[in-house]
């Protein structure tokens, strides 16, 4: 057997900074998510189903909702569209819960961290993957149906009212895509497997917002509501379109919201940080 | 403490488990090979070396650093891990860019270094498809592509020929050897003797965590030749290439545990490494992959531990 090889030779290429290489992660995780159809369904059908739903409320708001006022209060039903849950909770399970578990299960983990790359800039990348997909749920819908809503019905919605319904929009938008980025990332950083990680978001967003709001009205202390994220939402994003609250102040949810999502992510961390890879 | 790898009284517990055990050993220049049977603690050993891993007792370094959490010393290590991969479905090329791309390598320059890295293991041909349709022998050559595209110092590499088909181990020991000629230092860990002896006479044992022998190899080959050495080789016709073997004088038993599987067991392993290939070829059987057990080389650490 005869083969023929070429030789190897070393020689310096000058390296780019932190920044591209963070873009890389970023790169081929958005390449695999877009690869998946499962990813890229639940984008089309939760970005469809929220926008839709949210233009229905604008066409036919007199009819639907007798005596809601037409004013930047309106804004805020679209916020609390029911779909905008169920599909931030769908969209941070396939998604977000497979972003670290995949990479410990498949040990690509070990790849990505033999390079020079932090445990930061690692979860800084999977955060930058995730967060704008959320955030196609959560933030996009509100902001269509506001530019809708001034274009069909200019008198009733003025853009004035318009431009700050999209203001308020992305404002709550993304307190609530960060919000389940960062649960979703710590989640995920907890297992191998992503089933366990999806399941816990699903369990963190409706298991606490279905048993808290019978439990609330049942025993009738509102207070039970701040254990439930999305009726936390739901309170600012209430207070911030100024429509009548849910029972509990704002500047509380607003507070373990923000104070779960930096939680989250600083545990994150910590915990990857510290991860040994162990391969057997 | 001037050797490229310097381990002092290093222990490395995973709950109950001792991973390593007091490991004391300095690796120099050029090429060492770190053999050992399965479940020794190489690629605990690996992990401590490439920062994944933080020793719980003991002090290790790397080119004269401390590797845990060590992010600029990554840029002078590659580091060709013995089972994991990116995603299968990247091509070589791209599974290779990618990793240059997360060193910070222009996009250009990653594009060319992975193509060349690429054609050095001879992988070219397979580099545009996707490398979950690669054999293991070919995932072998495409880590081993990655860990040296980026030109470090030292190659760290778990188990390199694992699996490999004998094209790929010429491929492979060859491109280690050049790595080695042009400046650079390389770490393997296997668990076969024979393998490391064509590229170099230093050596580490290692079993049960412990370095328990360090030095030129053919003082350790004097003993292991007194227990035959057994290959397993995966072939579509075992019975054929049986019968070709059999012409081999050191050849001392067959065995076909399962299908498409031959077991040979030799008293000349380096002889019989050497003399395959060419029965292969002239046979033209088809030899999808190669691998020994450990069992001759467990004979050689009981004895060695006593």
């Amino acid at each position: 057997m005869s083969i023929s090889l070429p030789t190897y030779s070393r020689l310096e290429i000058p390296l780019l900074g932190r920044r591209e290489r963070v873009w890389a992660i970023i790169a081929t995780g958005l390449r695999r998510e877009f690869r998946r159809p499962a990813a890229i369904v639940v984008i089309a059908i939760g970005v469809a189903f929220t926008t839709i739903t949210s233009i229905v409320l604008v066409l036919f708001a007199s009819f639907l909702l007798p005596g809601q006022p037409l004013n930047l209060s309106f804004f805020a039903l679209p916020a609390s569209n029911g779909f905008v849950l169920f599909f931030v909770s769908l969209m941070a399970a396939i998604i977000g819960s497979g972003l670290i578990a995949d990479d410990l299960h498949s040990m690509a983990f070990t790849l990505y961290l033999s390079r020079p790359i932090t445990h930061l800039d690692y979860l800084l990348a999977k955060a930058v993957i995730l967060a704008p997909l959320v955030s196609m749920i959560t933030v996009l819908p509100l902001v269509i149906t506001a530019l809708v809503a001034a274009f069909l019905f200019p008198l009733v919605f003025s853009w004035g009212v318009a431009l700050q319904a999209i203001g308020l929009s992305v404002a709550v938008g993304l307190l609530l895509a960060l919000f389940n980025t960062s649960v979703a990332l710590f989640l995920s950083s907890l297992t191998r497997r992503k089933g366990l990680a999806a399941a816990g978001m699903f369990g963190g967003n409706f298991g606490l917002f279905i048993p808290a709001s019978i439990l609330a009205s049942a025993i009738g202390n509102p207070n039970l509501l701040y254990l439930s994220p999305w009726n936390d939402y739901l309170a600012v994003a209430s207070a911030a379109f100024g429509a009548p609250g849910i029972g509990i102040d704002w500047p509380g949810a607003l507070a373990i919201l923000l104070g779960v999502t930096v939680l989250a992510a600083l545990v994150t961390y910590l915990r990857m940080k510290s991860v040994e890879v162990i391969t057997g | 403490m001037n050797g490229v790898v310097e381990a002092a009284a290093v222990s490395k517990w995973y709950g109950e488990v001792l991973g390593l055990n007091a490991f004391t050993a300095s690796f120099g220049k050029g090429i060492t090979g770190l053999v050992g049977p399965n479940g020794a603690g190489k690629s605990t050993l690996f992990k401590l070396l490439i920062g994944q891993l933080h020793s719980d007792q003991g002090k290790i370094t790397l080119l004269g650093e401390d590797p845990w959490n060590n992010v600029p010393l990554k840029r002078r290590l590659g580091y060709c891990p013995e089972q994991n991969q990116l995603y299968g479905w990247l091509t070589g090329q791209q599974f290779v860019e990618t990793l240059l791309r997360l060193d910070g390598m222009p996009a250009a320059s990653a594009r060319t270094e992975a193509t060349a890295a690429l054609k050095v293991v001879g992988l070219s041909s397979a580099a545009h498809r996707p490398t979950r349709g690669y054999s293991r022998g070919m995932r072998q050559r495409a880590k081993l592509a990655q860990a040296l595209a980026h030109h470090p110092e030292i190659l760290i590499l778990d188990e390199p020929l694992s699996g490999a088909d004998p094209a790929g181990r010429v491929h492979i020991l060859r491109t280690i050897s050049d790595f080695a000629k042009d400046g650079g230092h390389v770490l393997m860990s296997t668990h076969v003797l024979y393998e490391i002896e064509r590229v170099t006479n230093n050596i580490v044992l290692i079993h049960n965590g412990k370095a328990i022998a360090a030095g030129n190899i053919h003082a350790i080959r004097a003993l292991i030749d007194t227990h035959p050495h057994a290959v397993r080789i995966e072939t579509s016709k075992p019975r054929q290439l049986a019968q070709a073997l059999a012409r081999m004088e050191h050849v001392v038993s067959f065995e076909f545990p399962v299908a498409d599987t031959l077991l040979v067991r030799t008293r000349k392993p380096d002889a019989f490494y050497k003399e395959l290939p060419q029965i292969v070829s002239d046979t033209k059987l088809d030899v999808r992959g190669l691998e020994s057990p450990d069992d001759s080389l467990d004979a050689v650490f009981r004895y060695l531990v006593g």
